[in-house]
């Protein structure tokens, strides 16, 4: 069912090198393609048929879920709705990611909702790649949206990173915090050509002692343009931070707007944002240790991903 | 081993009157390094050390002069290629970043990225503790952190030559002794022709030549014994006319 085309977006996105072991669930072409469940993570379609839900029992420690999805269908847009419910006191894995093949002119397109309810003291680390490769010229465009619903202690990394081949992205992080929570986002972007992509993140924490920390790092070469929007409410005693920083490289534009709004008095938020070129002392750093200019400018934009 | 022939490098500036006045950073000037030997140069702040500094590793470009590297004529070449003839440099200010790590730069300043070997730099070099490999070069390492970083990744080049613009800014008393132990040993065992730009009495009384810069020439070449009746005159107030026993703090200075 899977080609060699397949299990080459695959590789990317989910770093799978065949089908995974544990719970899975393939979606190609806007259909499923493949899906495993396990004793304590159940997958099923949802009443709609827009999506799937993901279950996770109470108690599931170092487990993992794949979820990606691959499109190699010239003009199909794919929209899909899916939730996870992860059960309270579990600590999972959930890896997601979208590969686009484009091998003709007609545009391709998915848009992923993902919406996460994390119970109490629970941990999940979501990870997600976006990639779009391919010798046609149609426009490959990725919307995804993630809503997170963290309940009292419950604990969320999420690892959000678009590589490289998507034209046009349009992102919502939305996510609201209970008591004693905490969420870290850390976005990494590389546009290039005309590409276009844009972040808008919505952060409340609503929960007394909650935290979260959004790192968004962007790199922006060609003509291409990046925006990135942030805002961290609190409603209670917590600390928030936002840092977003952009380098750009030849043409690229960027606009980053982080905002923090106290509602609280006992509110600790700060932000920290930067747009500009690689540093010259890097640069040079890195040349009077023996490489290239190009070399050095890679060395950095790999560091300033990673 | 190097040889700097009649430097020059010069700015534009605005001085109030006229938009486009020259200024020479370096005016003129003219020395051979011999291989091997260890060299420290000092002079008042603003005298043009940093910019000789960065001129012989190619940092900034020369307005007039040539600079000679074992012979051949280096001063049309790039940081890479000064690096890659073996002229190693520690900045003044380290540059820091996001996302590397003391472990990267090691690795690429050698090549190497075997953990016994990089283990075995790292103890070689000495001034770094080994919980520092994986210590991201950012904006949280402190001001001596990143100066023993520095220093680090300039001795694992190996160079011939190796230029340390300031070594001891930020860093605490005790490693001070060390640092200049470390340099020695380098130079003794390695014969590495060694430049330090230094205020610091422990690096000029361990150069075999010290070089006094002001306003961009070399006004002394020698020893520090006989340096050091005109390093106190710098140092000494510049307010010739200060009345004995007037208590003015400007004299002081």
């Amino acid at each position: 069912m899977l080609d060699a085309l397949d299990k080459d977006l695959l590789k990317v996105v989910a770093d799978l090198e065949d089908i995974p072991k544990g719970a899975y669930n393939i979606r190609k072409n806007g259909k499923l393609a493949s899906r495993a469940t396990s004793a304590n993570i159940n997958i099923e379609t949802n009443a709609e048929n827009t999506g799937i839900i993901v279950t996770i029992a109470p108690g599931t420690i170092n487990e993992s879920v794949h979820i990606p999805v691959i499109l190699s269908e010239a003009g199909l847009n794919d929209v899909v709705y899916n939730t996870f419910i992860v059960g309270s006191g579990s600590d999972v894995t959930i890896i997601a990611g979208c590969g686009i093949h484009c091998g003709g002119s007609a545009p391709e397109g998915h848009e992923g909702i993902h919406e996460f309810r994390v119970g109490k003291g629970a941990r999940v680390k979501y990870v997600e790649k976006h990639y779009a490769t391919g010798p046609g010229a149609g426009k490959r465009t990725l919307n995804p949206t993630t809503k997170v619903f963290l309940e009292e202690n419950a604990h969320v990394e999420m690892e959000l990173t678009q590589i490289g081949g998507v034209d046009d992205a349009d992102r919502l992080n939305e996510a609201t915090l209970g008591a004693g929570s905490s969420i870290l986002i850390m976005e990494r972007v590389m546009t290039d050509g005309n590409q276009k992509a844009s972040s808008k993140n919505e952060i409340i924490l609503a929960g007394e002692n909650s935290r979260s920390n959004m790192v968004s790092r962007s790199v922006i070469k060609g003509n291409s343009r990046q925006n990135f929007y942030a805002t961290m409410t609190a409603r209670a005693k917590c600390v928030g931070h936002i840092e977003c920083d952009a380098i750009i490289m030849d043409n690229g534009t960027n606009e980053t707007i982080p905002a923090l709004r106290a509602e609280h008095p006992d509110a600790e938020l700060s932000h920290e944002a930067s747009i500009g070129k690689i540093a010259g002392d890097q640069l040079m750093k890195l040349m009077s240790l023996g490489l290239t200019y190009d070399e050095a400018v890679n060395r950095i934009i790999q560091g300033f991903l990673r | 081993m190097l040889e700097l022939k009649d430097l020059y490098f010069s700015v534009t500036e605005k001085d109030g009157l006229n938009d486009n006045q020259k200024r020479d950073i370096i005016d003129g000037m003219s020395f051979v390094f011999e291989t091997g030997k260890f060299y420290a140069i000092t002079g008042p702040n603003g005298s043009g050390k940093t910019t000789l500094a960065r001129l012989i590793m190619g940092i900034n470009q020369v307005s007039g002069g040539e600079i000679h590297f074992n012979g051949q004529d280096i001063t049309g070449l790039t940081i890479t290629e000064r690096a890659k003839a073996g002229i190693a440099y520690s900045f003044q200010q380290p540059a820091r970043f996001k996302g590397i790590t003391f472990r990267d730069l090691l690795s690429i300043s050698t090549g190497i990225d075997d953990e016994a070997k990089l283990i075995s730099l790292v103890r070689r070099v000495g001034i770094c503790p080994l919980s520092f490999l994986d210590k991201a070069v950012d904006a949280t390492l402190s001001g001596g952190e990143i100066k023993k970083i520095e220093l680090a990744t300039t001795i694992a080049r190996n160079p011939k030559l190796a230029i340390y613009d300031e070594p001891d800014t930020g860093i605490d008393l005790w490693t001070i002794g060390p640092m200049v132990s470390l340099l020695k040993k380098e130079q003794m065992e390695n014969h590495t022709t060694t430049i330090v730009v230094s205020h610091n009495k422990a690096f000029l009384e361990a150069a075999d030549t010290v070089l006094i810069v002001n306003h961009g020439k070399f006004v002394y070449v020698g020893n520090l014994k006989d340096a050091l009746p005109i390093l106190a005159d710098f140092s000494i107030c510049n307010y010739k006319n200060c009345p004995e026993g007037e208590q003015d703090a400007r004299c002081f200075r």
